[in-house]
């Protein structure tokens, strides 16, 4: 009976009362973003590097290792919403190690709003795809949240043909060129005539060195997909 | 973590954690090549067998496999069915050494095997283990299945769904997270996440054996002597232990000792060999008590575990533990001491509450120890389903100071110094330091700042639970450095400050009730050298919680006179 009465309680304050969102980087008032995080980990006054998504200073078009050619080739333009660190990245924890995934919808509004301000439209999404083993254990594939999360705001179809035939080491620990050989040959476009012709955006939750991007995109282009931007949700910063 | 679907002989439905556990074990006529969540396993079982044994033998395996396939296929339509019979030739070496090698006198599993008993552990606690013993993860999985195989443990879906809707087999939650899987419909439990995910997919492992097999002799050295209230009340902790009621609640005075009073009985149950859990809602209580305990009972491995313990495996029947860390444990304790039943975070909290009474061996003990019992509390005693046990009185024999309540028409928020509050914080720092406690963080910094103003010679400070500045503050403060102490609730228990005087700004605040006021009222007198002092509650208004602390407090000092506990 008590319980009846507190569900009572909640409903008859959900209809007087808009329920005021926290903040789901810092559980501040002033959600779903409270203007704090917006500025510190969003960083809107940094620019993000075409190459890598990198955030670098906003005069800079590219990073440095991306100057070097050290960089992804085969995307058009990478981009992030924000600085892997602190509630963000903490934030992506949830999502992926602590089998939150419906959290996403927190963020799906500003950070669709904020992806269409950056990237071109394109025909579909794609999310770097999850190798069955994993997709298996874990349930879900984050990436595939997130597009389905971008889908639902901008309602851009999602894109599927693209495979993870095989389950590497984890990308943590290595370096650039590691990174760009340990994924040599993960990933396959199964139905090559469905893609060909099409521009998408390539959604994964972070970048790194973008690794996990250009091996993605390389069969996206042997496919004939005629542009590939990358987009997620964090990546790292560029120091000096 | 995810189980291979096997049929033995006979046509028994089993699963095993690896591919090679189906292989390798000859009673195995074939399994499924994908492994699947426990949870659609088990449910594709209740299906095919409503309940009845999982055995179908005398039918015809082919259909038995169509019929599980199709089961299987109804909860999901995405999942790749395809049967394998095990290729077993001679020469091919299960991979898997350490898991045989049961029984045959190794020393790692033997050693990991005491650290799993009576434990409830999830995967993510499992490798943790792994890494503890620098083993691969499927070799730890591997271990505790044999365990799981010789029907000492069992694995149990993290949450599981069924006719009522889902509830977290860790916690007992049933408000879950809801999330559209690889599988179909799959929950995470928000409840428990703090201390590692659980989630539809996942599993626990719950080991059900006792903790020891045996009794152990218990060296038992009191460094103290029981007052003679403690005595009463340890003796009819020892009667409740011995007897035939399930549940008790110790309402002790603040500062009687009511942790001393249960040690005799502790000592008595380690030697019949039963297990013990101390347990508490904070970690500055396991903290402060875990020497104690040490101290009393030398040499006995009692175990340490808190948010902070980096070693989350240890020996002992004796367990000091957090609330949240009892959640690793499933039906091993013979009795349970729960000290701060309302406190935070247990009071309230269901999870906690559920977790605690599934680590309670059916049959076992609970005491609730508290000096401010819940409402719950009282009525489950008055109902006659919870023994009642007072300890009314302190060690010094002195009584309670009770608390004075100053009618006070000014407002707390301006912070001002009226001569109203000057008088009396004046009068009350002759008899001692000042505890000032205010109901807002707000409230402290400008209280500071406005009482230092007031009394220049003074030394004022104060602090709040996201103080950072609030460990070496607390050392000060203890040492009496401060002639002003301005605090929220943080330091309502747990502290003696002797010759401290508490005074209770906006005390008619809801934040106040009941109990932070008897708390707080209870940090004055409580060592023999300053037996006395005063407790002042400065309000506008006298609320029924004002009215009710006062009025236990004078209930447990005319008990304690009554049996002559106290001396007036």
């Amino acid at each position: 009976m008590k319980g009846i009465f507190e569900e009572l309680v909640k409903a008859t304050r959900t209809l007087w009362y808009e329920a005021e969102q926290i903040c789901v980087f810092c559980g501040d008032k002033h959600g779903p973003i409270c203007p704090s995080c917006r500025a510190d980990l969003l960083r809107p006054e940094l620019g993000r590097c075409r190459g890598c998504g990198k955030l670098v200073l906003t005069e800079k078009t590219y990073c440095s290792d991306c100057v070097s050619g050290r960089g992804p080739k085969q995307l058009d333009q990478i981009t992030a919403w924000g600085h892997y660190s602190g509630g963000l990245k903490d934030f992506i924890h949830t999502v992926k190690y602590n089998t939150h995934p419906r959290l996403i919808s927190k963020i799906s509004r500003p950070f669709s709003e904020w992806a269409i301000r950056q990237l071109p439209a394109v025909d579909g999404l794609v999310a770097v795809p999850m190798h069955k083993a994993r997709l298996a254990e874990r349930g879900y594939n984050q990436a595939e949240v997130i597009a389905s999360a971008l889908h639902w705001e901008l309602g851009l179809p999602i894109l599927r043909g693209v495979e993870r035939i095989e389950q590497r080491s984890s990308q943590v620990l290595l370096s650039r060129q590691e990174r760009l050989r340990n994924l040599e040959g993960t990933f396959v476009v199964s139905k090559p005539g469905y893609l060909k012709g099409r521009s998408v955006w390539l959604i994964d939750d972070v970048t790194t060195t973008g690794a996990t991007f250009e091996a993605v995109a390389e069969v996206l282009r042997t496919s004939g997909v005629e542009a590939v931007y990358g987009l997620c949700l964090a990546a790292g910063l560029e120091k000096g | 973590m995810l189980f291979f679907l096997t049929i033995e002989d006979k046509y028994i439905l089993r699963f095993r954690p690896f591919e090679e556990r189906a292989i390798f074990d000859s009673r195995v006529v074939c399994y499924l090549s994908d492994p699947l969540p426990l949870a659609i396993i088990q449910w594709a079982a209740e299906q095919l067998t409503r309940g009845q044994a999982r055995d179908f033998c005398g039918e015809n395996l082919e259909i038995i496999k169509k019929r599980i396939s199709k089961v299987l296929n109804e909860y999901s339509s995405g999942l790749d069915l395809k049967w394998k019979v095990p290729e077993r030739s001679s020469s091919a070496e299960d991979s898997m050494t350490l898991g045989r090698e049961v029984g045959n006198g190794n020393e790692t599993w033997y050693a990991i095997n005491q650290l799993v008993r009576g434990k409830q552990l999830s995967v993510r606690d499992l490798r943790g283990l792994a890494k503890d013993f620098k083993l691969r993860d499927r070799e730890i999985i591997d271990l505790v299945h044999n365990n799981v195989l010789q029907g000492t443990a069992l694995w149990v879906p993290s949450v599981k769904r069924n006719s009522k809707g889902w509830q977290c087999q860790r916690c007992g939650e049933k408000d879950v997270e809801e999330w559209p899987s690889f599988y179909g419909l799959a929950a995470t439990c928000g409840s428990c996440g703090s201390i590692g995910p659980s989630t539809s997919l996942d599993v626990l492992y719950r080991d059900q054996r006792l903790f020891m097999n045996s009794s152990a002799k218990v060296l038992f050295q009191p460094h103290w002597r029981l007052t003679e209230a403690q005595n009463l009340a340890s003796e009819q902790v020892a009667e409740f232990i011995g007897g035939t009621s399930d549940k008790a609640l110790l309402w002790a005075a603040c500062g009687a000792g009511k942790t001393e009073v249960c040690f005799p009985s502790a000592a008595g149950a380690l030697e019949q060999g039963k297990s013990i859990l101390f347990a508490a809602p904070r970690q500055d209580v396991i903290y402060d008590i875990a020497p104690r305990f040490q101290r009393d009972f030398p040499d006995y491995p009692v175990q340490v575990l808190t948010g902070n313990t980096s070693n989350r495996f240890q020996l002992g029947n004796m367990v000091l533990a957090t609330t949240h860390q009892v959640l690793r444990f499933w039906q091993c304790f013979d009795i349970i001491f729960l000290d701060e039943m309302d406190a935070f975070p247990y009071r309230g909290n269901r999870a906690l509450d559920w977790g605690l009474n599934h680590a309670l061996r059916p049959g076992g003990k609970l005491l609730y120890l508290t000096a401010t019992p819940s409402t719950e509390a009282l009525t489950s005693v008055r109902k006659g389903e919870m023994l009642l046990i007072r300890l009314p009185a302190r060690h010094h024999r002195k009584p309670l100071p009770v608390p004075i309540w100053a009618k006070y028409s000014g407002s707390f928020e301006g912070n001002v110094c009226t001569s109203f509050l000057i008088e009396r914080l004046e009068l009350l720092r002759r008899s001692g330091p000042l505890l000032i406690f205010v109901p807002k963080i707000s409230w402290v910094a400008p209280w500071i700042k406005s009482l230092k103003k007031q009394f220049p010679y003074w030394s004022v400070e104060g602090s709040y639970s996201s103080d950072s500045e609030r460990g070496p503050k607390l050392k000060n403060l203890k040492k009496g450095q401060y002639d002003i102490f301005v605090s929220t609730t943080i330091l309502e228990r747990g502290i003696t400050l002797p010759g401290i005087q508490v005074v209770v700004f906006g005390a008619d605040h809801p934040v106040f009730d009941e109990r932070a006021l008897v708390q707080m009222a209870g940090r004055v007198g409580r060592s023999a050298e300053y037996s006395g002092g005063e407790a002042v509650f400065v309000s506008k208004n006298m609320t029924p919680a004002i009215k009710t602390a006062v009025s236990w407090i004078k209930e447990q000092n005319k008990l304690a006179l009554e049996l002559g506990l106290i001396q007036l």
